[in-house]
């Protein structure tokens, strides 16, 4: 498609690309803007490495088409850390040994990030169900279900 | 033309019109991005007669825009139309499901669609209007041309909501799937019941099952023979085998054979339709909840 000027708020900046409307966001993320944190796994919808949160939802970056973020806000895991201070969810991951070859992390965060977002307590059935998306190939998800409920437990502490 | 953004019906009508069969509608993506795109794109998504869910004079009305997500937690969905609750909260993954939209599920007409299955069995009509500016009302089950290919035509219709009786005293409805996987992975078969009982006795329902024809099937000859009898084990076991014994249904290398598929009708039918009538009992008046 032609290109066009789409509009949107990237990890709370606001951004205006000139684009083709009909390339991926994850297309924009990694290779017009240099953002290489989000994952380009199967392309489909099927792996969730790709995962960015659009308005609060997670959603594969790899299905949405650069023209459907104009007026959003997208936030991706860049957006987690704070300089050198990471997010408790990423401070989790590497406790919990939720970590091993590293492709699906992002991904899993930002999943695990959409529900504490909405659900800062979750059940572990809410937990499995939020990265029911996310595919890991090397860990067995056991430990990442343990690290997304240790964050959920390090940011209530957080706060109080 | 490009990727455009109405903000009214009518502005994404003339779009189309103008568009002469190059636009099409796009709303959620989950399905369209992975197919050959048109030279352009509607979006669909942030118009208001798309959008939400309400319930008046026990008719449901849910925009053709709202998403699996939304519909798997919309208080009004889940006590009116139960059926619908579950089969939009199997619909892939999360991510998928707070992108796909209703709509785009019934158009994209993939046979076992998990949320036009549940609408068939519910009774749901589909509000369709065209670039002409006519308006036409037709059953879920009755928009398929083919395999993959709707009677909707996303150059020139656009499907704007669907329209379901909420379910009322003594009636109730529940949706059932198998997969390989609990996520991520298309049904081998689902199905949906929506029923009504009293004292004991089935009054009316709506059996459906898919993948079999094209479009979510219904099962004729097992509704018939449901009207009359008793909520029991023996009804849920000779319905099983009338669904069984009704529909053809294909082998598919990557999934299952088809015997193993005509097995999965015929269980599914009767866990759906269980489930329906034990939440039609539990919808007595006085304790509808
Ligand atoms: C990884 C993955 C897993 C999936 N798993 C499932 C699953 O388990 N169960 C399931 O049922 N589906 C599944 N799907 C399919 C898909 O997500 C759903 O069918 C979804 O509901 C499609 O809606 P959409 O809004 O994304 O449609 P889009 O892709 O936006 O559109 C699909 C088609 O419908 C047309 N269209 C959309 N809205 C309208 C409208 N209002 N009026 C007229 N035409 C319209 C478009 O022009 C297009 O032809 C899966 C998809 C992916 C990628
Ligand atoms: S790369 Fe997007 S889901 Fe796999
Ligand atoms: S850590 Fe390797 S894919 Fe998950």
């Amino acid at each position: 498609m032609k290109q066009q000027i789409i509009m949107f708020q990237l990890n709370g900046e606001p951004l205006e690309i000139y684009a083709d409307p009909a390339e991926s966001l994850l297309a924009i993320l990694r290779e017009k803007l240099g953002l290489y944190g989000t994952k380009a796994g199967c392309g489909k919808g099927e792996c969730g490495a790709c995962t960015v949160l659009v308005d609060d939802q997670a959603q594969n970056s790899c299905l949405i088409p650069a023209g459907k973020v104009q007026g959003r806000r997208v936030e991706t895991i860049e957006n987690l850390s704070r300089g050198d201070v990471v997010h408790p969810i990423q401070e989790a991951f590497v406790e919990k040994g939720a970590v091993q070859c590293g492709f699906c992390s992002p991904g899993m965060i930002m999943s695990a990030y959409a529900l504490l977002k909405s659900s800062p307590q979750p059940a572990p059935e809410d937990v499995k169900t939020a990265i029911s998306g996310n595919l890991c190939r090397c860990s067995g998800y056991k430990q990442i279900e343990e690290a997304v409920l240790c964050a959920g437990d390090k940011m209530k502490n957080r706060e109080s | 033309m490009s990727y455009l953004y109405p903000s009214s019906l009518e502005e994404a009508l003339g779009i189309l019109r103008d568009g002469s069969g190059r636009a099409r509608v796009i709303a959620g993506a989950t399905d369209i991005f992975l197919q050959r795109l048109p030279h352009s794109l509607v979006d669909l998504t942030a118009l208001p007669a798309l959008s939400g869910i309400k319930e008046e004079s026990g008719l449901i009305t849910i925009g053709a825009a709202v998403t699996h997500s939304q519909a798997a937690a919309s208080p009004v969905i889940l006590a009116g139309a139960q059926a619908l609750a579950e089969g939009c909260a199997r619909v892939g993954s999360p991510q998928i499901r707070n992108a796909g939209t209703l709509g785009g599920n019934i158009v994209n007409a993939a046979p076992a669609a998990d949320a036009a299955v549940a609408l068939a069995a519910l009774g749901a009509r589909a509000r369709i209007v065209d670039i002409k500016g006519l308006t036409r009302e037709e059953a879920v089950e009755d928009l398929y041309r083919t395999h993959n290919r709707s009677l909707v035509d996303s150059s020139s219709e656009i499907l704007v909501e669907l329209i379901i009786k909420s379910c009322g005293i003594n009636e109730g409805s529940a949706f059932t799937r198998f997969a390989a996987r609990n996520a991520l992975a298309l049904p081998l078969v689902n199905a949906a019941a929506a029923v009504k009982v009293e004292n004991g006795l089935v009054k009316e329902a709506r059996l459906v099952v898919a993948p079999v024809k094209p479009a979510p099937t219904r099962l004729q000859r097992a509704e018939e023979m449901l009207i009359g009898m008793p909520v029991n084990r023996e009804t849920r076991l000779a319905v099983e085998k009338a669904a069984a014994s009704e529909v053809e249904v294909r082998s598919s290398l990557l999934r299952c054979s088809a015997r193993y598929r005509l097995h999965l009708v015929g269980v599914l039918v009767g866990r759906a339709l269980e489930t329906a009538a034990q939440r039609a009992q539990q919808r007595k008046r006085g304790n509808d909840s």
